[in-house]
């Protein structure tokens, strides 16, 4: 893999919330456009791994780098402003904005005022922009958090669990989101769907109590069943 | 009790609601955005009321010294929130409280190097009167209660109608949605800082005609200010307004019928309110940041 | 054997403040005695149940006046005037405590501010009639010689205060080491948790709370007794900082902190204000200077590296609990 292609490298990263020890040891590496997923069970770290790689967690050791510029001594603004966007799994909009007022927001971060691709994607936010986000549903929420999100046509996404509790049919618009959206930005989804996972992700790492236990970079391999083993 | 007095003692009720509504705003915006106990808030409150006096002194107007007030309370709270807050902004409650304490504490030292133990006067700047409802009421006081209605206004459009100010709101729900989208929130936490500095310094500043400008005035209105922020529950700028108004009516109308019992009738309401609602009428649960 | 080392620290500690006596006017071993069981409640409080208050003078006014009402109309024993201080906390803390302990922890901090506040108003203005407001009631003269150990004789107060002191120092350390130690630890770390155990965290609480502002109470008392009078000036809002300062000083939630940080506060106090009129400053940038350089304070920073000392010794290290 050519260095120009490579957008993010992740080398012996090891992170703990305050104590207690969290990620050790942890590698990874993402290419321009590439679909990497992370799976593993409850507690495996992979929400740690892409919070701090976000920038939200210091690591207590190991280095993070993308396109040359070394991400562990930034904070999490600048980081985002370099065009790693995070979504974190807590489905959480500014509840008492409009949603509107939640896109102005990515806006401004991002100087990007067109809002067209957002609308492509998600139809249904332009009929929601004077409602209050506080009163979207979980998939409405999702969607205005991807979409406000991808203002600023970032080089990276760190989604945690998109899918989790929502319904199935908005699931499978979440997946041709993504699909589209990997011809132009990398993806980094940490998700407890393997079906979703397998059909879109290049690459999956899967996780264990903090560490790195396999990386299946092979299309072939991608397979739920393979996946499985290591949960 | 006849109308005149009433009346007057409403509009005084008034215009004590608004010097709280300027302080209070400051604690709770700080505290809805960074989670913090701005404490030093009233060390700004001195520093505007002192700068009041000595500009006024210097300079003929008093105008100009609360002018010079509300500048000098803004910068102060700018140099305290590079220094102190800016490293300790994630550290818990308690921690933060004692280091504004610390700071309260400290900042009404160096008033009283500077300036002295002996209480400053200062002259009210329209002495006139204007007669409502056949009672005279000073027309300063009115001022001080315009200046309030104008600050909230200009307040509640900051927050609902600038980008900044959406910025900030959306901060007080969760701060790391608003720094993932990249915005820089130390900005918004300096910005906030240094506007609940300068309104504290306002108030400081309207205030100095009307009491002694002494060292310990910031620890005097302490408990009061305390009171109107739990009642209103911190972090809601209207529970802010609310309480306020509601406080001052308590301490100046319950001055007329037994003055000392004025002073503890807010800690009574506040008592009370705090059995039906421990966080005060609006206040949020605490979310961490 | 284990009783020996759960003594030692205690006694070596204790065993310094008599040394000190030696060395130190009788007026300021006296008022750092008072002064660290003072602070004691507030360092309870703090490092131990995670509220702050910044009313601890409302406690020790609600003691000093329990006490001194008690000494100017009643009677003239000063025993029976502590124990009257000592009740009147114990009841206001019964009282107070279900409704304050409820309150979330800023919440807490400020309300109990505005007790003080209110106290000391009531004290100086609104009871002006019996508690003779700024002036204070005064009974220095009339207190009666007691048996065993007279409280009107500095020296022997003396001995009084090192002996409560020391008792209250064995108490505190007996209930940190206990269930209940443990169970006000993890209240403050995770409250969800301790209930999830089965206890109820609002009980742990309240009971923490009535010992440690009754602990206050009794220093209330003993300034009470001590001083000969009592007046508002005791509860005023610029004291509020006193004990606070002091935990910090010492070390927030160590056994030892409130002694080391009251020798040091009042040491500092009677040397400075010689030297500056102008302690606040002092005490201000003090404040934020230890709250920026990591909070530990003097009593903390030093034990664990004392701890070190003693295990590359040989010699048993200490138990977990003292500190």
């Amino acid at each position: 893999m050519s260095s120009r292609d490579e957008i993010l490298a992740v080398a012996g990263l090891n992170a703990a919330y305050g104590e207690s020890k969290v990620l050790f040891d942890v590698s990874v590496d993402v290419s321009r456009n590439q679909v990497v997923a992370c799976v593993g069970r409850n507690g495996a770290g992979k929400s740690t791994l892409l919070k701090t790689i976000a920038g939200f967690l210091k690591p207590t050791s190991g280095t993070i780098t993308s396109d040359g510029e070394n991400l562990v001594a930034k904070p999490a603004f600048a980081i985002a402003g370099m065009g790693i966007k995070y979504i974190p799994q807590d489905k959480k909009v500014f509840s008492d904005l409009t949603v509107r007022e939640n896109l102005e927001l990515g806006s401004y971060a991002s100087q990007d005022y067109d809002w067209v691709p957002v609308f492509d994607y998600f139809p249904k936010l332009k009929i929601l922009m004077d409602r209050k986000a506080g009163y979207l549903s979980g998939g409405e929420r999702q969607m205005l958090m991807i979409g406000r999100a991808i203002l600023g046509r970032p080089k990276m996404l760190l989604v945690d669990e998109p899918t989790e509790g929502l319904a199935p049919s908005i699931v499978m618009h979440l997946r041709d989101v993504f699909k589209e959206l990997a011809k132009k930005t990398a993806l980094v989804i940490v998700e407890q769907n393997l079906p979703l996972v397998c059909a879109i992700a290049d690459k999956i790492y899967a996780m264990r109590e903090g560490r790195i236990v396999a990386e299946l970079k092979e299309r072939a391999s991608i397979k739920p069943e393979m996946c499985e083993q290591y949960l | 009790m006849n109308t005149q007095l009433l009346i007057s003692g409403i509009i005084f009720g008034l215009s004590l609601g608004g010097i709280f509504f300027l302080m209070s705003i400051g604690l709770s915006l700080c505290f809805g955005l960074m989670r913090i106990i701005s404490l030093d808030q009233l060390l700004y409150y001195s520093v505007g009321a002192y700068l009041t006096y000595t500009i006024g002194l210097l300079v003929g107007d008093v105008w100009l010294g609360v002018i010079g007030g509300v500048v000098v309370a803004a910068i102060v709270s700018l140099l305290v929130e590079r220094v102190v807050f800016r490293r300790i902004y994630e550290r818990d409650l308690p921690f933060t409280m004692i280091t504004s304490f610390g700071v309260l504490v400290g900042g009404v030292g160096v008033i009283k190097y500077f300036w002295g133990l002996i209480p400053r006067p200062v002259p009210v700047p329209i002495a006139a009167q204007v007669d409502i409802i056949g009672t005279d009421i000073p027309v300063y006081r009115l001022v001080i209660i315009g200046v309030a209605v104008l600050v909230y206004l200009s307040i509640w459009l900051f927050l609902n109608r600038t980008i900044i100010g959406k910025a900030i709101r959306a901060g007080t729900e969760d701060c790391e949605h608003v720094e993932g989208l990249g915005i820089n929130v130390y900005r918004l936490f300096t910005i906030t800082f240094i506007i609940a500095g300068g309104l504290s310094g306002l108030a400081g500043g309207l205030y100095a005609p009307l009491i002694m400008v002494d060292p310990q005035m910031g620890l005097e209105v302490l408990a009061f200010i305390f009171m109107v922020v739990i009642i209103g529950g911190l972090g809601s700028i209207k529970g802010t307004l609310i309480s306020s108004l509601l406080v001052g009516q308590v301490v100046s109308l319950g001055s007329l019928i037994y003055a000392p019992l004025a002073q503890m009738a807010p800690f009574a309401v506040m008592l009370l309110i705090l059995l039906v609602k421990p966080t005060g009428l609006f206040g949020s649960a605490l979310q961490k940041r | 054997m284990n009783i020996l080392r759960w003594w030692w620290g205690l006694l070596l500690a204790f065993a310094l403040v008599a040394i000190g006596r030696a060395f130190l006017p009788l007026p300021f071993a006296n008022e750092v005695l008072i002064f660290s069981i003072y602070t004691m409640g507030c360092n309870y409080l703090l490092g131990r149940v995670g509220f702050i208050s910044f009313g601890q003078p409302a406690y020790l006014a609600t003691g000093a006046y329990g006490a001194g009402f008690y000494l100017f109309y009643f009677g003239n024993n000063p025993y029976l005037g502590l124990l009257m201080g000592i009740a009147a906390g114990i009841v206001v803390s019964l009282i107070i405590g279900p409704l304050f302990v409820r309150l979330r922890g800023d919440y807490f901090a400020l309300v109990n501010l505005a007790l003080a506040v209110i106290i000391f108003y009531l004290m100086q203005k609104v009871l002006a009639d019996i508690t003779h407001g700024d002036n204070g009631l005064w009974y220095l003269t009339s207190l009666t010689s007691t048996p065993i150990l007279d409280l009107t004789r500095p020296d022997q107060f003396f001995i009084f205060a090192f002996l409560v002191a020391f008792a209250l120092w064995a108490f505190y350390k007996y209930l940190d080491d206990s269930i209940f130690g443990a169970l006000c630890l993890a209240t403050k770390i995770n409250e969800d948790k301790v209930k999830f155990l089965g206890y109820s965290s609002f009980g742990i609480r309240l009971f923490a709370f009535v010992i440690a502002n009754t602990t206050t109470a009794f220093a209330g008392a003993m300034y009470a007794v001590y001083l000969g009078f009592v007046s508002p000036a005791i509860t005023g809002a610029e004291r509020a900082a006193d004990p606070v300062v002091v935990t910090i000083l010492g070390g927030v939630g160590t056994l030892y902190g409130p002694l080391v940080g009251s020798v040091v506060y009042t040491g500092m106090k009677d040397v400075l204000s010689k030297i500056i009129g102008n302690w606040e400053l002092v005490i201000g940038f003090l404040l934020v200077f230890i709250m920026l350089a990591g909070e530990k304070g003097i009593w903390g920073s030093l034990a664990p590296l004392l701890q070190k000392l003693f295990t590359r010794d040989g010699k048993a290290p200490d138990r977990g609990g003292s500190r």
